[in-house]
């Protein structure tokens, strides 16, 4: 584009002379000043070119020294850099502010207040910046302008409409009943009309409600659902698959775990050393939060429709862990109860609760078995509010039980766990080859190729039931 | 006739009450023996029952529960290290690049590397990226600003000292993180972070990755 510019330039600049010497002439005066015009359009462009060159300087020296804390015209981890100049007190300040913050923190007045609204961050020396640079940063950031955003399509919540196939075939059935029964009743009473035409003597036909056989099927329906729905509902008592509680803040494991990838055992650390899952406290949410103010992420609405505000959520946060956004630090702690004042735990509400009958290790299971969050919790990441997604019923662990296979230490490529090298048998079940009576290897007549879990003792009484 | 005026509503009513109390995904619903169910132990994250239970009769909320209950001061548990005594302030900071890292006397094998990696993974990927240089979702996703360059000059002469004070106690606007790695474990991630670092031998291979992640 430059070069373009510069050849477009010198292109008028030779016009220019040519139409000096074609009309010279003529009229000297007023080609002269033509003259004038042109060579100074041609300056023009040619600042421009340069203009332009220091622009994009600017800009590779503001992202590559700046843009980590800085953006043009927001407030990020640093103040707006867009029109610094005007706010600061002199025009040489920010030459020694860039060269020194610290020195310049500890003697200025206007450097004290900056730091004092942008603590507890402070500003890097970049003793390797000259004027020049600074300059040219500073002319960029002043004649930023934001791009665009590419109108990105809303994103339209995509209701999907569970499979209805149980109710529709019950639906059918009711219809085809009633067809079937409609049908014996035009048929008994077709029967009536038939015999009374051929004169054979038959009594009044009894109501479907007095039939017996009417009566006998209602009764062995009526028996069969009760039975059915009483035994469900007793399986039901004291499992809660879908338990999904309002919790005392709006926490997406969506935006989380899903948008944001952040690790689960990132907040759920204990898991991997605990028995209990474990809840993570306040201060792992404001390792982020601190930083994090507002939500700017894709709408989040609740099942009922109404949207979530993630910013009063957030705002929600502050007040548990007794943090003072604007002044960016806790509250003291005045009434010495070892934490700022105002701060008290959420209340989280606990969803997967097993039997206290029941032994269960989240580190046994996830750190020595090597099971995936996802396969007890169900597709956690793309949950906005989490519910229970098994039924923790003693069938579902034991089904699991019975398939998963054991991660046994595979000495040739070192992987697998060498917890499980106690089960000497199964190793020697699991090789290819065996070596026999007379010391020849033959192959192995029962070779396994996994181990279950429930074939070194997983599905024992007394491994959970204790 | 009069049979069925009776049972019909009869049977409306009961099947009202049974719907209605089962419809909620918002309620636990009903156990069998809640004292069979409910721990009446002590149990992690459990409401504590009874008023005995709390040290503070007139204490609301906060007490009730298990949350903060941290073990009396100077506790050390099996196995780790001596407690971090530098204090988090200035001074600290500046005495911190003094404290040796207690991984330089021991050889490290690879399987406490690989671990190291996914600590490293698992608790500072998501900000510092997983080669160290500030490109983690949180930092790339423009959330979090200055972000450190884990590779860059500074924090390659930055004494290994320092960095465990930083990771201990938090530095600017990063947290501290004490309460999720052990002390050791925060020895061994720095050891980590210098196998990311440019002009040092790598003797590590990268480390594994870690297997709760979510599956995408």
């Amino acid at each position: 584009m430059n070069v373009d510019s510069l050849s477009v330039s010198c292109l008028i600049f030779a016009h220019g002379t040519a139409i000096f010497y074609k009309k010279t002439r003529l009229n000297c005066m007023i080609c002269y000043k033509k003259f004038i015009s042109r060579f100074l359009v041609c300056l023009l462009l040619i600042g421009f070119i340069s203009n332009n060159s220091a622009f994009a300087q600017g800009e590779a020296l503001f992202k590559a020294n700046c843009a980590n804390c800085h953006k043009p015209n927001q407030d990020y981890t640093g103040p707006a850099l867009a029109g610094a100049r005007k706010r600061e007190p002199s025009p040489e300040w920010v030459y020694k502010w860039v060269a020194n913050p610290a020195a310049m923190i500890a003697t200025d007045p206007y450097a004290k207040t900056l730091f004092e609204k942008w603590k507890p961050t402070v500003m890097t020396a970049f003793p390797q910046l000259k004027k020049a640079d600074i300059d040219a940063i500073l002319d960029y950031v002043d004649n930023y302008k934001e791009p665009t955003a590419p109108s990105g399509t809303p994103a339209g919540a995509t209701s999907e409409s569970p499979d209805n196939n149980s109710l529709l075939f019950g639906i059918l059935t009711l219809i085809l009943a009633i067809v079937a029964f409609i049908l014996l009743q035009v048929n008994s009473n077709l029967r009536k009309l038939s015999d009374d035409k051929e004169g054979v003597l038959r009594g009044e036909p009894v109501p479907f409600y007095r039939n017996k056989t009417y009566l006998m099927a209602a009764v062995l329906l009526l028996f069969g659902l009760g039975g059915y729905t009483t035994i469900t509902a007793a399986y039901g008592l004291g499992r809660m698959k879908n338990y999904q509680p309002v919790q005392p803040i709006y926490y997406s494991h969506k935006v989380h775990a899903g948008t944001n990838q952040i690790s689960c055992l990132y907040c759920h650390g204990g898991t991997q050393d605990s028995k209990s899952g474990s809840i993570p406290s306040v201060n792992v949410c404001m390792n982020c939060h601190m930083a994090i103010k507002e939500y700017k992420g894709e709408a989040i609405t609740r099942e009922d429709g109404t949207s979530v505000n993630g910013t009063a959520e957030i705002q929600k946060l502050y007040a548990y862990a007794g943090w003072n956004p604007e002044k960016k630090e806790y509250n003291p702690d005045n009434n010495k109860d070892g934490m700022p004042d105002g701060a008290h735990p959420i209340e989280w509400i606990k969803i997967h609760n097993l039997p206290d009958h029941v032994y269960f290790n989240h580190s046994q299971h996830v750190k020595v078995g090597k099971q995936n969050c996802q396969t007890c919790h169900g597709n956690i990441q793309e949950m906005p509010e989490v519910y229970q997604f098994s039924d923790l019923s003693m069938g579902w662990c034991i089904n699991c039980h019975r398939e998963s296979k054991v991660d046994f230490y595979n000495s040739a490529d070192s992987t697998g766990n060498k917890f499980y090298s106690i089960y000497e048998k199964f190793h020697e079940q699991m090789k290819d080859s065996i070596v026999d009576k007379n010391g020849r290897k033959i192959p192995n007549p029962h070779k396994m190729d996994s181990v279950t879990v429930e074939k070194i003792g997983g599905t024992e009484c007394q491994k959970c039931h204790y | 006739m009069k049979l069925l005026t009776h049972i019909i509503p009869a049977t409306i009513v009961t099947a009202a009450f049974i719907f209605s109390g089962c419809d909620s995904k918002r309620e636990p619903g009903k156990v069998y023996m809640p004292d069979m169910a409910y721990s009446r132990a002590y149990e992690s994250y459990a409401k504590r029952d009874s008023v005995k239970f709390t040290m503070d009769m007139f204490k609301k909320g906060g007490d009730m529960i298990f949350f903060n209950n941290l073990p009396p001061a100077g506790t050390i548990k099996r196995g780790e290290l001596f407690p971090y005594t530098l204090p988090n302030d200035s001074n600290g900071y500046k005495m911190s690049s003094m404290v040796k890292n207690p991984y330089d006397s021991i050889v490290i094998t690879k399987a406490q590397m690989a671990e190291a990696g996914r600590l490293f993974n698992v608790n500072c990927a998501i900000c510092h990226g997983a080669t160290g240089v500030a490109n983690g979702p949180i930092a790339s996703g423009g959330y979090v600003g200055g972000v450190a360059n884990l590779t860059a000059d500074a924090y390659v002469k930055m004494a290994d000292g320092t960095m465990f004070h930083s990771i201990t106690y938090g530095k600017g606007l990063m947290g501290p993180y004490s309460s999720q790695v052990t002390r050791a474990q925060r020895w061994m991630i720095v050891k980590y972070i210098r196998t990311l670092q440019p002009n040092k031998d790598s003797t590590s291979s990268a480390a594994t990755k870690d297997t709760t992640a979510k599956k995408i």
